[in-house]
This record gives C-alpha cells, structure tokens and sequence, in this order.
C-alpha cells in the first residue's frame, strides 16, 4: 500500500546551535527524499505529531538533509529535547518547487528575514550549485539582532562567491555591529538590478513579507516576479485536509511558495 | 438499461440474499427521521424501511470517509488493512452521490491518492433510490440535482405500490439481481416510475422556485467583505459546527499522533473549518481568527472554490445544515439573497 500518511523512519545526525531559539537539524531518512528547492515536507516528533518544514539544504544534496527550525510552539518545543541519534520521522516533499527554469539568466533579488532565510538557504544552495545559469544573486538579510543572525559562518564564505552579493540588517545592534541597523527593508532603498527582467524571492515573518512586498511594488517588480512564502496550516501535506486554504489555493499542493500575482486579491494574505 | 421488476412479497428475500454477501445497511424510519441501520433478516420491518423517504439523517461519508480513522503506525508501518466484508448502502439518493463526487475529487484524483478512501469505494455497493416525496428542507434543485439517481451507483430502484423497480447501471449491480428470476418491468410500470420522478421534480420546484444566481461564485468574491451582509446571515450561528458535521460534502480532516509504548499511532478525524483554531499556525497565527471569517469561508469553500475548480457547488442540496442547525440558519436565504 502507497500510504501517503506514513512517515519515512529518519535519524538525527547532528543538532547545530544557530541562534539562542533556532537550530538547524541534520538528518537522515532512511529513504531519499526527492524534494526540490521550495517544497516542504512533514516532520513527525514522535509522539506530539507532525510540522511542515521547509529543508534548507541544496537538494543536489538529498541524502542528509538540514532543516533550520525556529522554537515556537509545541511541536518544535518537543523537537527542541531531541539529540543526535534520536529518531525523527519525514513524508514528502509536498508543493510546488520554485521554477528554477523561469529563473535561468535573470538576476535574483531574495530577501529573508528571521529564520526565514532557512528555506532561502535550499534556494541560494541550488542557485549558486550551477551559477552559470542565472545572472547576479542578491540575498538581503534582516535578523532582530546580531545573536538572531542564522547561518553566520556560512555567510561570510557566501559572500566570496563571485556573482553573490549579500547585505544584512538587525532591527536592533546590542553589540558590535558593522552592517546596517533597521528593518531589513532599509537594505532595499536601491535596488541593484533591472526590476523589470528579475526575480525577487521572499521569506520571513507576515509582517515582512507584507513590507517588503511593498517596496517591491513600488520599486517596479512585477507581481508575477515576486515569489512569496505562504506557509499556512499544512497540515496533511496532501492538498485534501483543507486547513491551509488561502483564497482559492491550498498552500501545501499550490504553494507554499506563491506570487503575489497569485495571492495579490485574497483579502489580508499575510497573516 | 434494462428495468426489471420485483413483487412486495419478494422483497425479503432478496435483501437475506444480498446480505449474504455484504454488510447490507438499509435506511429505516425512526423517531423524528430516517436512519442507517445494519440489515437483519430476523429483525427486518419492511414497514420501517423507508426508500421513499428523504436521504437518511447520516450521510454516506460516514461509511467511505471514516469519521476517525487509523492512518499510520510509526516506526513501524502500519499494515495492509484486511479485507472485509464490504458494505452495501441500499437506498442512496441523489444528494448523497454530490457528496461522492466531491470526495472524490478531493481524495482520489489530486496528485496523492488516499488509499484507504479509495479501497472503501471500490469496494463499496451502491444501490440509489428514488426520492419521490421531498421535504421541506429539500432543495437539490437548486444546486443541480434532481431527485432520483441515473448513475454513479451499482443499481437504481424506484418504489411502486406493488414492488420494486430495478435499474441495472454497472457490471456489478447486474450481478446482484441475478438467480432472483427477475421479470422486466412493464412499461405501465416504468411510466409509474417516471411520473412520480417528475411529481417530485414539480414539488421541488415549487418549493425552491428562484435559480441560484448563475453568477454565485463571482458574487460571493464580491461581497466578501460585505461584512454587514455576512453578520447578518451569522448572528444566530452558536458555533455548534452540526452543519459541517452533518454535511455530506464536507471533506475537512485532522490529523493527529499519540503514543501507544514505543509506538506513535497516527489518526485522521473529520475536522470542521468552524473550529476557531482550524487554520491556525505554529506559533500561534491564525488567518480566521474572527468567527465571520470562518463563517464566510464556508461559502466560499462550497459555492465559489468548488464550481470555479471543479464545476459543482460544494452543497448538495440535502437541507442537513439546517435540520442540526440551533440557529435555524437556513443556508438557502444565505445564497438566494446573493
């Protein structure tokens, strides 16, 4: 029986401290798990249930995968107690990638915020794997304050690649701080690529998304060049339970990642 | 297809002998409704059953779309469920079979196929029955459906004063019948049949006269936050959710794990998108927080997203909301006034 409920037996390999409440999970499953850059899977904390997550490993890597996971509730919390050589449980991967193919030979302009920068990860791991393809990769990243930054040490190498242009913020500087201080939409006063022929990727909290939506707009990206996380209630991962509805799409089959040429009628889309 | 017939006094017999082969439910009158209940020879009351009567108070989900089901078992996989003897529904109107199509489209032909829906229905015997006496909470004429069954079942029967018609419409339904030394109908018989379908049509009609909006879907998109109109059609909703739990489209599941020792076992239950923390996230976000946004997205679900995406209302015009209602609040007023 090809049961879509069952989850795939998945070893924790190595538990990696990111920030004071997030942490990255290196895991193993005992089946590959074909997923690509965008698509989600559901992760089962045995005995307190299931979460979608979004891997933020490269997916020409599929044999461990890395999933960077915020605390926030009960499930992570129980996920938060589990070591190295613990058992986890995976069934997917669920939605829709991101249309690489759409991307070859534009610029692409991703902007994260928080722990959103984990599914963004999967993406820039995937863009810069076979960089010839596309054109520059910008990646503007807002964190609350420097302890808050996700991917540090990863970062500082990123931004030696050639063609790779980074830029950080933190709402607020509590320690020494180089980079800039604010809202990570005070990187996007200009915006160096021509808007018109690039793409723009976004991930991070509602009121981010919301903000930098925006200043998207209003810089000249079209609204089907904008591609936007919308991680809803994804539940049973299948496009069936009916508790990820966001207008007329499901997010878990449709989405998660939608344009906001897609979403931009839906009433309040961010949550 | 060919129309046979069967005399009252036979009718016994035939049921011993389907219920010989399938866990053979028959709707029967009790209280205040119809009601599902287990065929058994010894205890059956032909003046009880009741297949001229309205869609029994259960719908059929309850039989193909679990209302809990174990789904999973980890590490460990759960395995193949043993095959059982399997259901026979006799006596299945129009409206249910608008819940049928609904689940269909959403379980069986996505991209994940739910196997444990899909083995239930296929294992499923269908036998659709005439509604020739609709109620006053009938109104499957306005959502497309007539009341009588043509296909989408194994066979279809129509009650006459002195037996039963019987329709054959699959391979499956014609086995059914076979070694009863059935006689075909005759065409006084079948003219019966037909009259008293079209009575039933005419009642429905009259009861239900003005068409829905043929622009429903688009309307609703626009009065979405016509806020006055939705409180309006919400104020008497106590938030019991018996409409959703008694309606037959209704496809909303939850899953959920527990521990059993060193095992999780995992169980889907049937879900209501009333439910205040239905669509929230973790961390604690929720998109529908507000009770009228709950409440309007159950129209959306049934009248806008069901007919853009799939070509139907969500509704199958069987007036169940309504009857478990508290409220009263008579889903018909709601999409007549739009």
């Amino acid at each position: 029986m090809n049961n879509p409920y069952q989850p795939i037996p998945t070893k924790i390999l190595d538990v990696i401290e990111e920030t004071p409440n997030i942490r990255t999970f290196v895991l193993k499953p005992e089946k590959e798990i074909p997923f690509l850059a965008g698509q989600f899977v559901e992760l089962t904390i045995p005995g307190f249930g299931e979460a979608p997550f979004t891997p933020s490993s490269s997916h020409f890597e599929r044999e461990v995968l890395e999933m960077t996971i915020m605390r926030v509730g009960r499930a992570t919390g129980a996920l938060f107690t589990k070591k190295p050589g613990d058992l986890l449980g995976i069934r997917g991967p669920y939605g829709k990638p991101y249309p690489l193919k759409e991307f070859e030979g534009r610029d692409i302009y991703i902007v994260g915020g928080g722990v959103g920068l984990a599914p963004l990860r999967a993406l820039f791991l995937a863009l810069v794997h076979e960089i010839n393809k596309y054109g520059r990769i910008f990646l503007r990243y807002g964190a609350r304050t420097p302890k808050d930054i996700v991917y540090k040490k990863q970062l500082k190498e990123w931004e030696k690649i050639k063609k790779v242009d980074i830029d950080l913020s933190v709402d607020s500087a509590d320690e020494p701080w180089e980079r800039k201080v604010g809202v990570v939409t005070c990187l996007m006063d200009e915006i160096p690529c021509d808007v018109k022929k690039s793409v723009a990727v976004v991930c991070g909290p509602p009121i981010m998304m919301k903000f930098v939506t925006k200043k998207l707009l209003d810089a000249g990206f079209p609204g089907k060049s904008i591609y936007l996380s919308m991680e809803m209630n994804m539940s049973c991962g299948l496009g069936q339970c009916g508790h990820c509805r966001l207008g007329p799409y499901f997010t878990c089959k449709d989405g998660p990642v939608l344009t906001w040429e897609q979403i931009k009628d839906i009433e309040e889309p961010f949550l | 297809m060919t129309i046979y017939f069967l005399p009252n006094e036979r009718r016994v017999n035939w049921l011993a002998r389907l219920a010989g082969g399938y866990n053979l439910f028959i709707p029967v009158k009790a209280g205040n409704g119809v009601h599902w209940q287990r065929f058994e020879k010894e205890q059956v009351d032909l003046d009880a059953l009741a297949l001229k009567e309205i869609r029994a108070a259960e719908p059929i989900k309850s039989f193909l779309f679990s209302p809990r089901e174990r789904v999973a078992l980890f590490p460990e996989p759960l395995e193949e469920p043993a095959d059982g003897k399997p259901a026979l529904l006799f006596g299945v109107k129009g409206c249910d079979l608008r819940g049928l199509a609904v689940h269909q489209k959403m379980f069986l032909e996505g991209e994940f196929a739910d196997p444990f829906y899909s083995k239930r229905l296929k294992e499923t015997v269908l036998i659709g029955a005439d509604c020739p006496e609709p109620k006053d909470s009938c109104f499957c004429n306005l959502v497309g459906l007539k009341p009588y069954t043509v296909d989408g079942v194994d066979l279809v029967l129509s009650v006459i004063d002195e037996g039963w018609l019987v329709e054959v419409v699959s391979e499956r339904g014609a086995k059914l019948i076979e070694g009863e030394n059935w006689q075909p109908a005759a065409e006084r018989q079948i003219s019966k049949r037909d009259a008293q379908r079209q009575q039933a049509e005419g009642v429905l009609q009259q009861r239900n006269p003005k068409p829905l909006n043929p622009n429903l879907p688009q309307v609703i998109a626009e009065r979405t936050n016509d806020e006055k109109f939705w409180a309006e059609a919400a104020k008497d909703c106590v938030e019991c959710f018996g409409c959703l739990m008694t309606c037959p489209t209704c496809f909303c599941f939850l899953l959920y794990d527990q521990a059993k020792g060193d095992k999780v076992e995992r169980t889907k239950v049937w879900d209501a998108c009333y439910m205040a923390m239905y669509a929230r996230v973790g961390g604690g976000a929720n998109p529908r927080a507000k009770f009228i946004k709950r409440f309007i997205n159950r129209f959306h679900c049934k009248f806008m997203h069901g007919k853009n995406q799939h070509g139907f209302y969500f509704c199958s015009g069987c007036g169940r909301c309504f009857t478990a209602c508290m409220g009263k609040i008579d889903i018909r007023n709601i999409i007549g006034r739009l």
